[in-house]
């Protein structure tokens, strides 16, 4: 079973003065992997400057712009269509509660090989005072554990856009007890690691389901390494497993790592940014 | 014999804790320098007075100068130049120049491993923790296979000589070191002032570091390229070092940048010039990490160039330094260096590091604890001189609240022995006349693809300050040309 996915992006930006020179990179392709197939993709700049292909630090596909001429306005849009297997979230047989996986997190190999999704960021580190805020029940399994966590944190956490911006302090949104689903991420992977389990942000599209049209933007989950199974998708602003309605883009340690639009412009003034995404499935159009 | 009739030693006072480069305990002078003593035994201080007028002078038109910040607007400073040489004799050398070597490529190997593997942290040797508290590790790097498998193409390695007379390594900087512009510009004054002694000695040259640098730079070109294009990056001209990236550049014959003078497209680097674009193969980067590209890192970073990490990751353009290399120059990592060198080359440290007890290991801390006096106590996870207990500066019930303190959370804390830096000769302009001023010595290791140099010389930095053991140029510190002598 598959479901096909066609996914719109376009931002818009206006500058008050001139630009002299500048750079962009887009984080934004739908990555190919066992559970999505990129079929077609489109990308176009108003300037009609010629765009380019490359990757990341961490190697995803990224676009790159550089215009070759002064500007005051310019505009992106691209288009990706992508199909995505029908999958099951719990297309995997739950692991029997087992103190051998809780073992493997304290062993060295595991710390090592995974060291780059136990660390704290400055946006995955719980505050001092908030250290045991959610603290695993070792009489449960892992995942079990991170499912509870994954409710928790949805709970916890009120979703309201506009409050925080992407350098909110992770103790900010805890006591404001408000944010978006980067900050939802963080949250929950902060507390994934302390419970010294790798935790890793995910940057993609959401198809909001059946009947929705509105505009909205790039969503963030997270994926958590759980022994004996592997890399399971969680999103904890909408307390779901990651399942055919996730389109996935890249991973990191946090947002930093995936910030779908670096811009380095040369230009003094005031500018304004827009950005749109509308997912559409096959049945929709 | 003690100083006897030389006016200029006259007045030369001898503390007989510290070691003096010049002069034995008994007060004879030691026979590399017996030559050189003598010759300035001619002179009276009024001639040497005028001599380091002159010296000034000629770094003057040299243009040397570095930059002290912290003041309303940077200063350009002439970095102060004592005109009594370091000599280091070949059997000495031969211990530096074979330790420096080791040192590199056995940071070298390690860097290579904790982006690839990573065994030596799976094996326990080096604790995880050192890589995954530190911000020089950069994830963006695991995996990449630097062209040549070279990561520190350039170490500085800052060793002094201990009241034992033995060498000690104080720290690998395999970041940007800086500073060997000094040696060169520092032989050409001495040379300038006082030909005449120089000439007396067969002391190895020092002006062939751009030619090496160049050459073992472009041993580790990019798969496919033939001829390579280099090019050395500065942050521009308000950096301390400008003048340093400007005289490399020069003396290589290749082109000094910054970061707009260069662009990337589809993930080659190219030099905007008159007659168009010019790809470039090798840069010779001056500007930290963080710096480099802000696509990738720092993006409000005006220096770099938007694209070069992707280019380099894809192996279209060498990097030197290879990014990622701070994390092995780290504090806590020096203290591993000993069990990294047994790993990756099976060998002993051929320069001794300073010992490092770890307090985490029973019987050191049983050491630790019943050797207070004679050690300098570090907390493991503090930067910056903090925490730091300095033995032999305790009273009774400082060390007492010392062991308690580790006692009850041995992990945190290492000792060192309390190391004394050597003394050498230097003219004290206010007082017109010798002193004993502490010294250091920093080597520059350059490493190529299969081959490495030692620049046979060195920056000798010594504390102009009485007491003084901070060397830094920055910190009020000078230098001295140095002699490696041949046969």
């Amino acid at each position: 079973m598959y479901q096909e996915y066609s996914i719109q992006y376009s931002a818009k930006n206006h500058y008050d003065t001139l630009v002299n020179d500048a750079y962009w990179q887009f984080l934004i392709i739908p990555e190919d992997n066992e559970s999505q197939q990129l079929v077609s993709w489109e990308f176009s700049n108003s300037l009609h400057d010629v765009n380019q292909t490359s990757i990341n630090g961490f190697g995803f596909k990224t676009i790159r712009v550089h215009p070759g001429q002064k500007f005051n306005d310019i505009s992106f849009q691209a288009s990706f269509t992508v199909i995505k297997k029908e999958t099951n979230p719990f297309d995997f047989s739950l692991p029997h509660h087992n103190k051998a996986d809780y073992d493997k997190l304290e062993e060295l190999n595991f710390q090592v090989d995974f060291e780059p999704f136990l660390r704290r960021t400055s946006l995955t580190r719980l505050p001092n005072t908030y250290i045991d805020m959610y603290t695993f029940d070792e009489n449960k399994t892992i995942f079990e554990n991170i499912q509870n966590l994954n409710g928790w944190v949805s709970e916890y956490l009120s979703f309201k856009p506009g409050v925080t911006d992407v350098d909110t302090p992770l103790e900010e949104i805890i006591e404001k007890r408000n944010g978006v689903c980067q900050d939802f991420t963080h949250l929950f992977c902060a507390v994934v690691k302390e419970n010294k389990v790798p935790a890793r942000y995910v940057s993609g599209y959401l198809h909001q389901g059946h009947g929705y049209f509105g505009d909205s933007q790039m969503h963030a989950w997270a994926e958590v390494y759980v022994p004996d199974i592997g890399w399971v998708g969680f999103d904890p602003t909408n307390n779901l497993l990651a399942n055919t309605n996730h389109i996935k883009v890249c991973h990191g340690k946090d947002y930093k790592d995936c910030s779908p639009l670096i811009g380095v412009v040369y230009a003094h003034g005031a500018n304004t940014t827009s950005h749109t995404v509308k997912v559409l499935s096959e049945q929709q159009q | 014999m003690e100083n006897l009739g030389n006016q200029i030693f006259s007045s030369y006072q001898r503390n007989p804790d510290l070691f003096d480069e010049i002069f034995d305990k008994d007060g004879s002078v030691k026979d590399v320098y017996k030559t050189l003593f003598d010759l300035y035994g001619g002179h009276s201080i009024q001639d040497y007075v005028r001599l380091n007028e002159k010296a000034k002078s000629s770094f003057f038109n040299q243009g040397i100068t570095f930059q002290v910040y912290g003041e309303k607007e940077a200063k350009e400073k002439i970095f102060p130049f004592d005109l009594f040489p370091r000599i280091i004799d070949t059997n000495e050398w031969d211990i530096i120049e074979q330790g420096s070597i080791q040192r590199s490529r056995a940071l070298n190997l390690f860097l290579w491993d904790i982006y690839h593997d990573k065994k030596i942290l799976k094996q326990g040797i080096v604790p995880l923790e050192l890589i995954s508290s530190s911000d020089n590790y950069l994830h963006q790097m695991i995996g990449v296979n630097p062209p040549g498998g070279i990561y520190n193409h350039i170490s500085g390695i800052d060793v002094i000589k201990h009241t034992d007379g033995d060498y000690y390594v104080l720290e690998d900087n395999i970041r940007c070191p800086s500073g060997v512009s000094y040696v060169i510009c520092n032989r050409t004054a001495l040379k300038r002032a006082l030909f005449g002694v120089f000439n007396h000695y067969q002391t190895h040259t020092v002006t062939n570091y751009a030619e090496n640098l160049l050459d073992l730079l472009e041993t580790t070109k990019p798969k496919g390229v033939d001829i390579p294009n280099t090019v050395v990056i500065t942050p521009g001209m308000y950096n301390s070092a400008f003048y340093e990236h400007s005289y490399l550049a020069k003396t290589m014959g290749v082109e000094l940048v910054e970061g707009r003078d260069l662009f990337v497209e589809n993930d080659f680097v190219y030099m905007k010039t008159i007659q168009g674009p010019e790809r470039v193969d090798v840069i010779y980067r001056r500007i930290d990490d963080q710096f480099i590209d802000p696509l990738e890192f720092r993006p409000d970073s005006a220096l770099g160039v938007p694209g070069l990490f992707a280019a380099y990751k894809k192996g279209n353009v060498t990097l030197a330094n290879a990014p990622g290399t701070g994390v092995a120059d780290d504090k806590a990592v020096y203290t591993y260096m000993p069990e990294i060198i047994k790993y990756y080359l099976d060998e002993k440290p051929i320069i001794k590091n300073v010992h490092t007890y770890h307090c985490s290991r029973p019987d050191e801390l049983k050491y630790v604890l019943e050797h207070i006096p004679e050690l300098v106590i570090k907390p493991v996870d503090e930067a910056g001189g903090y925490g730091i207990s300095i033995g032999n500066r305790l009273s009774k019930d400082e060390i007492e609240k010392v062991k308690k303190q580790i006692s009850e959370a041995p992990r945190k804390y290492v000792a060192q022995p309390i190391m004394s830096l050597s003394v050498h000769p230097t003219y004290i302009d206010q007082n017109e006349s010798f002193e004993q001023r502490h010294i250091d010595l920093r080597t520059f290791t350059v490493l190529g693809k299969d081959r490495e140099f030692v620049l046979k010389g060195g920056l000798t930095r010594v504390a102009l300050k009485k007491g003084n053991l901070i060397v830094n140029s920055s910190q009020g510190g000078g230098s001295k040309d140095t002699w490696v002598l041949k046969e």
